[in-house]
């Protein structure tokens, strides 16, 4: 296990080598001047030029990727060119709204579709299985531009049990957090279903029950525990783009978030702002996907990491 | 029933009567976690603004306050009520003093000002020639970046003739280089360099920066020690709301008080009929258009521009698609410019003529009333949901007479390179904040071609140039007068542009909110003057 981690975190470095390489070239690749943002309609050639000078944006492509390179391995992210401030301190004002987002609609997704999963497994073909199956399909078809809003009609707006939008105390979580988590328990009410019926008529079910342990032992260390694995693995892809940003909900509720960031930085052409959230993105993703390949083992001893 | 089904029927009876216990632990588990989370990440809950606060709701977080810096339309706007400037437009769009006791033009070339004694930045130190010299020349700095420096080109020196007169020395006469005396002035010694929001430089207007959160709002507070009538609030939130709608939610909701603009048009009819809000809408400066490629072989020829102005039914886009928020445009500059001329030619909506027009420009439909096109252009746009709309009808009145169009939808950033490069047929932008009639030398001077300028149509009209270049060197505003209406004649029979409307600001707050004045460019200075009476 421990080589495992080591050579798992060897592995940090050319991945997230090659998403800065990529952003680096996509970003300024495609059309666009951040020095045309940056002056509006009114610069002259003169002051652009001049402007793209002092910036380093008219050196060859190489020359800027190297420069990016050495700062990035000092620690220094760059300057937001839209912002002004350096792109690290944007990055940590932006980090906590997306982790709260992220951990509690994943929370409200867990707490969402464990229990209908469960009983829809156990109820198979009943009302609640029939129940659990068409929220899981209102769920996965529902886009979060039409269901932040509705939620927000409903529960802000007529109830007024929560703020439409913006980042506040645990009230201003609630409904973003449903808008996110809802979509997401549809996919693992599926995944945990279908899981369940399968490992339900594994031979070692029937081993286990034969040897005449408990259901509830049966259950909790046979058939839930293996059911486990794909709901793990969905689930970790599900937070990594979580914490990658939720461009829309977050744009709908008007969170603060990361994906916001990203978006706002592409359309102003603010390349260090753009390869710094790429980096916090690919960097989520990487450590999502290695805490997942711990909690693979701890949810299933067969798994082996060494030889 | 085979055995394999039997033994899955036992196996979820069974399975069913162990889950109760079980589901209790799955839902004391995940419960205790999301109260952990929850707890952990969460902030302390406060509202949204101080009491007594009024909440402006706004689309983007301005992304530099500082006026040597701000360019986007957010960050102008709060500027000017931290900031003051020698002079500052009026609601009629106006130049009146605003730091200055009274200025004078000595010659085409210089301008004297003397400043208001007792004005004060917010910090209490006394505003003085000194830092209205600072404030220009940072600006001046090719090192300090300044986006506005090329405006100030024809600005040679600034003269301290002691701590409250100051004179401005010209290189050449340049009349419209009054607009910038509306430059907000910072306080001698402030930081240079595009910093951000929050270390913006003190200012001595109406209202003080008193915090700004990254994305989420801007907090100004009342100035102590501002030196005209204080101000009836003791501040104001600027909060960030990007989805129109949920503007419109918080609106209704009543964590809004008041919103400016950038409101879907089809929302408005619902704001005046399910909420308490005065919605007003007033005519504004800032002019919508079809911009169109010159170098193009087919709207090179006059008759076909002519057609397609006659082609677009404005008035009904204007009404339907636009609810009344817009006032159908012969040129650039409104009746609201005191350059604006009402003898222009007019085009209205004439499909028959049109199709004439088309016929004698060589360009005869080919097949009738049928399917087949007399051409094919494509038409640039950006991926704003009103203005793919507003491309589609355009599409739609188009194709009414022969002409086809196909339209294409970009993000910003590629959708304005794209333009700056003259890669495009016909384009739809608007123009912003037009104050004095020298914007037209920007646009369709035939120097002025992308990129020392914005004619990105390439038109050029030698009589126009000599115009315009009379026009900035005339001092006499008579005589400008007459030199830009003759301009505008000559551009609405040109047709560079396909004029289209004038955005209306339209207004929304709680009818509480008094004393609000609308300006013509969106202008918020008259936050100054709100005050909220229950």
């Amino acid at each position: 296990m421990k080589r495992y981690v080591l050579v798992r975190l060897l592995f940090l470095v050319p991945t997230l080598f090659g998403a800065l390489t990529l952003v680096f070239l996509l970003i300024h690749l495609i059309p666009g001047d951040p020095v045309e943002v940056m002056l509006g309609e009114t610069a002259g050639a003169a002051d652009k030029a001049e402007l793209r000078r002092s910036l380093g944006l008219d050196r060859p492509l190489a020359e800027q990727y190297r420069d990016f390179l050495v700062g990035f391995a000092a620690g220094d992210l760059g300057r937001s060119l839209s912002e002004g401030a350096p792109v690290s301190a944007i990055l940590r004002a932006r980090l906590p709204a997306t982790l709260e987002l992220a951990l509690c609609a994943m929370t409200a997704a867990l707490l969402i579709s464990f229990p209908l999963a469960i009983f829809a497994a156990a109820r198979r073909g009943g009302w609640i299985d029939r129940a659990a199956l068409l929220f899981s399909l209102l769920g996965l078809s529902l886009p979060n531009f039409w269901l932040g809003p509705l939620l927000m009609i409903v529960f802000a707006i007529q109830l007024g049990w929560a703020p439409v939008s913006g980042r506040g105390g645990l009230n201003y979580l609630v409904l973003p957090a449903l808008t996110l988590g809802l979509g997401m328990a549809a996919i693992l009410i599926r995944i945990l279903r279908a899981s369940l019926l399968h490992a339900m008529t594994e031979d070692y079910v029937q081993t286990a029950r034969a040897k005449g342990l408990s259901e509830r032992c049966v259950w909790l260390k046979h058939t839930l525990r293996n059911a486990l694995i794909s709901l793990v693995t969905i689930m970790s892809l599900q937070f990594g783009s979580l914490l990658a940003g939720s461009i829309i909900t977050e744009t709908i509720f008007s969170w603060p978030g990361v994906g916001r960031l990203t978006v706002q930085a592409i359309q102003m052409r603010d390349y260090p702002l753009v390869q710094g959230c790429v980096l916090v993105i690919a960097l989520s993703y990487i450590l999502v996907n290695f805490a997942t390949d711990i909690v693979y083992k701890l949810v299933d001893p067969r798994v082996s990491y060494g030889k | 029933m085979t055995d394999l089904s039997k033994h899955a029927m036992v196996s979820q009876n069974s399975f069913a009567r162990i889950l109760l216990p079980s589901l209790r632990l799955v839902y004391f588990f995940t419960a205790g976690v999301f109260f952990l989370l929850t707890l952990a990440a969460c902030r302390p809950s406060s509202p949204t603004a101080p009491a007594d606060y009024l909440v402006v709701g706004i689309e983007s977080y301005p992304l530099n306050l500082d006026p040597r810096y701000a360019t986007d339309a957010n960050a102008v706007r709060i500027g000017n009520l931290i900031y003051n400037s020698l002079l500052r437009a009026d609601s009629h769009s106006r130049l009146e003093p605003e730091l200055t006791e009274r200025w004078s033009i000595i010659d085409p070339v210089t301008y004297d000002f003397q400043l208001r004694r007792g004005v004060k930045f917010s910090d209490g130190r006394p505003l003085t020639a000194a830092d209205v010299k600072f404030t220009y020349e940072s600006m001046l700095e090719a090192k300090n970046r300044s986006p506005r420096r090329a405006q100030l080109k024809p600005l040679k020196e600034i003269e301290a003739l002691d701590d409250y007169r100051l004179r401005f020395h010209l290189t050449m006469p340049h009349a419209p280089f009054v607009e910038q005396f509306t430059q907000g002035i910072v306080r001698a010694g402030s930081g240079t360099g595009a910093d951000s929001v929050e270390l913006s430089p003190l200012g001595s207007g109406p209202f003080m920066l008193q915090a700004a959160e990254s994305g989420e709002k801007v907090t100004l507070r009342r100035n102590p020690v501002y030196w005209d009538q204080p101000p009836p609030l003791p501040g104001v939130v600027f909060k960030i709301v990007p989805d129109a709608l949920v503007r419109v939610l918080e609106f209704k909701k009543g964590d809004i008080d008041f919103m400016q603009n950038d409101i879907e048009p089809d929302l408005i009819p619902w704001l005046r009929t399910h909420t308490s809000a005065d919605v007003g809408a007033y005519d504004g400066t800032t002019f919508q258009y079809i911009g169109i490629n010159l170098t193009h072989p087919i709207l090179r020829n006059l008759k076909v521009r002519q057609a397609l102005a006659c082609a677009i039914d404005r008035e009904s886009l204007v009404r339907h698609l636009l609810k009344d928020v817009g006032t159908v445009a012969g040129g650039v500059l409104s009746p609201l410019n005191w350059a604006y001329d009402p003898s222009v030619r007019q085009w209205p909506y004439d499909p028959a003529r049109a199709k004439r027009l088309l016929d004698e420009a060589g360009f005869p439909d080919p097949d009738g009333d049928g399917p087949l096109p007399r051409f094919k252009l494509s038409f640039k746009t950006t991926n704003v949901d009103l203005r793919r709309r507003i491309a589609e009808a355009v599409k739609e009145q188009l194709q009414q007479v022969g002409i086809e169009l196909e339209i294409r939808s970009y993000e910003w950033g590629t959708f304005f390179s794209d333009i700056k490069k003259g890669n495009f047929h016909l384009y739809s932008l608007a123009w912003v904040g037009v104050l004095d009639p020298d914007i037209l030398f920007q646009i369709f001077h035939s120097s002025s071609a992308p990129p020392d300028g914005d004619n990105r149509g390439h038109y050029s009209n030698p009589q126009v140039d000599r115009l315009l270049e009379r026009g900035r060197a005339a001092v006499d505003p008579a005589e400008r007068k007459r030199i830009y209406g003759e301009v505008q004649r000559l551009l609405a029979d040109d047709l560079p542009y396909v004029p289209l409307w004038w955005w209306k600001n339209v207004i929304v707050k709680k009818p509480s909110v008094r004393n609000f004045v609308p300006y013509p460019d969106g202008d918020l200075i008259s936050l100054k003057n709100v005050a909220v009476q229950p």
